[in-house]
């Protein structure tokens, strides 16, 4: 074991309870982590990964009160019983909503960035200097006279992101700091904290990407109702057999070499696109590809176009006059599932509010089953058009999920019975059975966002819009959006979704359309769409994982899912 | 975000005149009037704020001020010049209407009172940013926390005004009507209000966590990024306006005991 006296941060038999609550959020965590070092921490929903990260920031017990036990030492400084202020000097924490992290007293980003420092009392000259650098970093600079509220999701969280960072903390802990972020942005930011740690900042980050903690972390720490499960390479952790178990399933990468039976040197598993193809290169040599089996796979993709649900002609949209949204934009969407990608801030949001009809186009036209819907009110189709929001307490009133999900349904005019029926259906699908008289405020997160699923769901509506349905979801939570997803389709219904999750899109959407600066760029199957190399950079979109490591591995044909690739070399 | 503060950034040197020289404008424009009771005060200061804002460019901004106080201007004449107990001469006749001197008089007064503080109150609000003004303050000792709830203020009601949209289009997409007869849009009212509160309130817990993160109780002595640059004459001018009230309570007094 490494010597305890120089790591940076120490953790002895740490529990916590939350008060009221009868279950440990943290039960005997012991582990120790050293200056410089980038740490994952996993673990389904309701695992204690945030309760963790607070408790090293010191919240938990200072402001959350509750039963606490053990020891927590940062930088040699005891975090539960040190005043918060005085160790946010020492550690940095970014929350997962960024909204919630910005001052809300400082009109533009500049000055938003400052305010930690402000208060910490550091001179104007070396304020200013580490605003910039911060800035640079994250590619914010251009937004430093911007109103922070005004940014984007993925703007903001960078915004939060440089605001810890200039108060130089020695541990900066990060919760799920890419969730609203497009591809390319989240593994900017995973550079950008990987760069800190050279400068012997220690990173601890929560996550749900899978794959990018693979790639870039030094340990994973694996928790799992609040007991500390493992604590080791990245390698050691993704090929334990029962991973699963724990709700985390192991990088795409990962599963490839599992089903292969091929390993390191050292009786791990890869985890990253690199090792998996270095080691399948070598077991792959000279084989020549299954062509046959590809194709007839392919004609199963591109062949199914169902009846036309949208039709949109010539639309044009802005909020203000001089700065389009949208333009001239043409598209047809039938009863295939389609998923809309795209950077944030493409227009993908707008144009799915247009479909709804809370905005009205500038010019243009849209019609839903040969209708024009200008003349509709969003009441009026509220019965066709279901739209689920990203954040599920814009619309949570009720005192309990059953109540909440009829809502709906009532509205308009289902009889009582039939939202019964449809509401526990929606309940069902959500995974929400045995919650129905619990208050929606007393749920998590994810759990609350299902509930907003379910509460459109029981509309029964013929058209899903989903907008970053996946955020805040772990594995199991992104099982269930994948089962309603499917469940709709076979039923005839269209499923429109905003993603910034390539993997996911791969593997349940029949239909991919990508967005930037308000136009199509690319429209087709999954496959046609992510092997448009010129695209997806435009759109600051990555290929999903397989599709990486087939074209790493040299492969003719390109695979989506790691479903897909077994299949083949099985045949 | 649309900002409720009603400040114009244009650039011109009133946005760089300091906060606290407007102040003391505001104050002596209002009280030499008063103190001196002459009506020819008012005048003074009217003209001089009329100036000030014409050169700052921001007389435009102030149409509709006065406008909205034009109605009132209006009701006090009628009223005074017409109706005041004191009123004996007659000073003019339009139709039946019969308008008294000293009830005219006294509405005068009344109303370049109100235009006066209108004025003087216009040049400091729309030249000057609310947070400079917080910054200003808190510089000299003002408590930060107050100082935060000031600024916080211009900050969150936009943000919850632009929340309010989100969760009115959040539920007209699950069939609530909330237009219509009054019963409709009473019925929408919960459905409306509910997510906004909780949702602050949420927000406000996780926002003082973040504010405590970020050093806001750490007790040291805060910095600012820049040092306010005194303009050219905010010091002459902040004093000359002192000596100005001074003055006027000196003559005052030298008046009563006459």
């Amino acid at each position: 074991m490494e010597d305890r006296r120089m790591s940076e941060i120490i953790v002895e038999n740490l529990r916590y309870r939350y008060p009221h609550a009868k279950k440990l959020a943290l039960d005997g965590l012991n582990f120790s982590i050293e200056k410089g070092e980038f740490i994952g921490i996993i673990g389904e929903n309701g695992a204690g990964k945030s309760t963790l990260s607070q408790a090293i920031m010191g919240l938990v017990p200072q402001f959350y009160k509750g039963a606490y036990g053990g020891k927590v030492i940062v930088d040699g400084i005891e975090a539960g019983k040190t005043p918060v202020s005085q160790l946010c000097g020492h550690v940095g924490l970014v929350f997962q909503n960024p909204f919630n992290q910005l001052s809300g007293a400082k009109d533009n980003v500049y000055e938003e960035v400052a305010f930690g420092m402000q208060n910490l009392g550091l001179p104007a000259e070396e304020m200013k200097e580490r605003v910039e650098n911060a800035l640079k970093l994250l590619d914010i600079w251009q937004y430093r006279d911007r109103n922070p509220f005004d940014l984007s999701g993925g703007q903001m969280q960078r915004v939060a992101i440089a605001s810890v960072l200039v108060m130089r903390p020695d541990v900066m802990i990060l919760d799920e700091p890419t969730s609203q972020l497009d591809p390319e942005g989240s593994d900017e930011v995973f550079r950008a904290v990987e760069a800190l740690t050279n400068s012997g900042i220690t990173i601890l980050m929560i996550e749900q990407k899978i794959e990018k903690l693979a790639a870039y972390c030094d340990r994973i720490l694996l928790l799992h109702g609040g007991k500390q499960i493992a604590f080791d390479t990245p390698q050691k952790v993704f090929s334990m057999p029962d991973l699963a178990d724990y709700g985390i399933q192991a990088p795409a990468f990962t599963r490839i070499c599992k089903a292969e039976h091929v390993t390191l040197p050292d009786g791990t598993y890869p985890v990253t696109v690199e090792e998996a193809a270095g080691v399948l290169k070598e077991r792959h040599a000279g084989r020549a590809e299954t062509e046959g089996a590809a194709k007839a796979d392919e004609k199963k993709d591109s062949e199914v176009l169902g009846e036309e649900q949208f039709l949109i002609k010539n639309l044009d949209f802005s909020y203000l006059p001089d700065v389009p949204v949208l333009k001239a934009l043409n598209m047809r969407l039938d009863k295939r599932p389609t998923a809309i990608i795209g950077q944030n801030g493409a227009g993908k949001t707008t144009l799915v509010k247009l479909l709804k009809g809370l905005l009205k186009p500038v010019s243009g036209n849209i019609y839903f089953r040969g209708e024009d819907i200008s003349g509709k009110t969003v009441a009026m189709l509220a019965g066709n058009v279901g739209y689920v929001f990203q954040n599920p307490d814009d619309q949570i009133f009720k005192y309990n999920v059953m109540d909440e999900i009829m809502f709906g349904p009532i509205n308009i005019g289902m009889d009582p019975k039939r939202a019964e029926e449809e509401a526990k259906r929606a309940l069902e699908l959500t995974g929400l059975t045995g919650k129905e008289k619990e208050n929606p405020y007393d749920l998590e997160l994810h759990e609350r966002k299902m509930t907003a699923i379910a509460s459109v769901l029981a509309m029964d509506t013929d058209v899903l819009i989903l907008d970053e349905p996946t955020i805040a979801q772990d594995w199991k939570g992104r099982q269930i959006i994948g089962g309603i997803i499917r469940s709709l389709s076979e039923r005839g219904k269209l499923v429109i979704a905003i993603l910034h999750d390539m993997d996911f899109v791969a593997e349940n959407f029949e239909r991919v359309i990508i967005m930037a600066h308000g136009q199509v760029l690319a429209d087709g199957t999954a496959r046609d769409v992510f092997m448009q190399d010129e695209a997806l950079k435009k759109a600051r979109l990555q290929k999903p994982y397989m599709m990486q490591l087939s074209e790493v591995l040299g492969y003719e044909r390109a695979y989506l899912t790691v479903d897909e690739i077994l299949r083949d070399q099985m045949s | 975000m649309k900002s409720i503060s009603l400040f114009v950034d244009n650039g011109t040197y009133l946005t760089k005149v300091h906060p606290f020289t407007k102040l003391m404008y505001i104050a002596a424009a209002i009280s030499i009037p008063l103190i001196t009771g002459k009506l020819w005060m008012f005048g003074v200061f009217i003209a001089v704020s009329l100036c000030v804002l014409a050169s700052g460019k921001i007389l435009k901004k102030t149409i509709p001020l006065i406008a909205f106080s034009f109605t009132i201007l209006l009701t006090i004449f009628l009223i005074h010049g017409l109706f005041n107990q004191r009123n004996v001469n007659v000073l003019f006749q339009i139709g039946g209407l019969k308008f008294y001197r000293e009830g005219t008089l006294y509405a005068l007064h009344i109303g370049l009172n109100i235009l006066n503080m209108l004025l003087s109150f216009a040049v400091f609000v729309l030249s000057t940013k609310p947070s400079e003004l917080v910054d200003e303050l808190e510089k000299r000792g003002f408590s930060p926390r107050f100082g935060y709830i000031v600024t916080s203020v211009f900050q969150i009601i936009p943000q919850m005004m632009g929340t309010m949209n989100t969760i009115m289009d959040a539920q007209r997409s699950r069939g609530l009507e909330t237009e219509g007869n009054l019963r409709t849009r009473a019925k929408a009212f919960l459905p409306l209000i509910s997510p906004v509160v909780m949702s602050s309130l949420i927000n406000t817990r996780e926002r003082a966590i973040a504010l405590e993160v970020r050093g806001f109780s750490a007790g040291k002595k805060k910095t600012w990024l820049a040092d306010r640059k005194r303009h050219k004459g905010d010091r002459e001018i902040t004093v000359l306006l002192g000596l100005c009230i001074l003055a006027a309570i000196a003559w005052r007094i030298v008046v009563c005991l006459r």
